[in-house]
């Protein structure tokens, strides 16, 4: 049982350590600075996986960190059924579209274009492992040029939780965890720990703070 | 010994990690935000319940005073979708007197659900996509 736990936290840990709260690297914030954006309107995502539903599933992990950040995020199920309702449900259309239009037709002040380079699960014998990738850029609405941008993928497969000591019990343990996830693998919670981490500052190269932060303007120094 | 050691070491960092770095306390009342549009998107044409659900999290979250930004227009856009239009314009209103940034769109919003409205009253016939009208 203590083996157990111990195994267990230590492979949480390596997990954590490799998925996020991780040291940051040098990036150029000039452009972002001086862009200064308010508001952030999440653009329709660009699907390059092949799991049609990913955009949407996306999209509900997307507002929270943003607007966490202390920016005024567009709410993004509208946005996206007003650009339908428009016949801009194309997501590839709308990323090629000139980007200083979209924010006058919504008054944004940024842009964020999300595409999903991987979104699968791959089967192997006794386990499966899911992947997810995203590719994020963010325009300025006043000039229309990119002021951020990150990719960030993550790979989580189930067989890293489990250890009982007995290989046995161990095999049959990942047998049916696998069968579960072949079943319906579970993206969400990737999905949401990359989008946690990937706007993360200045611990991470995410967004440096919103106007609705105390730290707005104050943590640029910190991390310089 | 150096073992329990070492586990005990591990989960203090695992437990401060978990608080501190990756999920540290919100700033907005979001409540069961992000699920609750993942179901959204799972079941489009459950609309009742996506909306009791937001006005739940609303809810809960005008109590505390910490709106979310977007949830004001997100909760109006399923009222006007659900032909309660008198109370989707209040909505919007709540959102652009909340959020600024939010004023151009909202305005738009309000103007399109006024014109529905009116739309609504002269006859019974409304058409489901009004951006455009107004979107220029």
């Amino acid at each position: 049982m203590k083996n157990e736990t111990r195994l267990f936290l230590a492979l949480l840990l390596i997990i954590f350590f490799t998925s996020g709260c991780t040291t940051p690297k040098k990036k150029d914030y000039s452009a972002f600075k001086a862009a200064d954006p308010h508001s952030i309107l999440v653009l329709p995502v660009v699907n390059r996986s092949v799991d049609i539903n990913a955009p949407d599933y996306f999209l509900s992990t997307i507002s929270i960190p943003l607007a966490e950040r202390g920016y005024y995020v567009f709410p993004v199920d509208m946005v996206k059924h007003l650009l339908e309702d428009d016949g801009m449900s194309d997501a590839d259309l709308v990323h090629n579209a000139d980007t200083m239009k979209l924010c006058s037709l919504f008054g944004s002040d940024s842009n964020l274009y999300v595409s999903i380079e991987r979104w699968d699960a791959k089967y192997l014998l006794l386990t499966t492992q899911v992947t997810v990738d995203f590719d994020y850029k963010l325009k300025d609405c006043k000039t229309g040029d990119l002021i951020w941008s990150e990719r960030k993928g993550m790979v989580y497969s189930p067989q890293q939780q489990n250890s009982s000591g007995n290989p046995f019990a161990d095999l049959i343990v990942m047998a049916i965890s696998a069968a579960v996830t072949k079943a319906a693998p579970n993206y969400m919670p990737l999905a949401h720990q990359v989008n946690g981490a990937v706007f993360a500052y200045p611990k991470g190269p995410g967004l440096p703070a919103g106007p609705y932060l105390p730290e707005y303007r104050k943590d640029y120094e910190k991390s310089e | 010994m150096a073992h329990k050691i070492f586990s005990i070491f591990l989960a203090l960092i695992f437990t401060f990690l978990l608080l501190q770095g990756c999920a540290a306390n919100r700033k907005y009342a979001w409540g069961n935000y992000d699920s609750t549009l993942y179901r959204h998107y799972k079941n489009p044409q459950d609309k009742a319940k996506n909306l009791d659900k937001l006005k739940e999290i609303l809810e809960v979250a005008e109590r505390e005073d910490r709106v979310p930004p977007g949830l004001y227009a997100e909760y109006g856009y399923a009222l006007y979708e659900t032909g309660n239009i008198s109370e989707a314009i209040i909505n919007f209103e709540k959102e652009k007197a909340k959020w600024p940034e939010s004023n151009i769109l909202m305005e738009k919003m309000i103007r399109n659900a006024k014109k529905q409205e009116e739309n609504l009253r002269k006859s019974s016939t409304v058409s489901t996509s009004g951006f455009k009208e107004v979107g220029k």
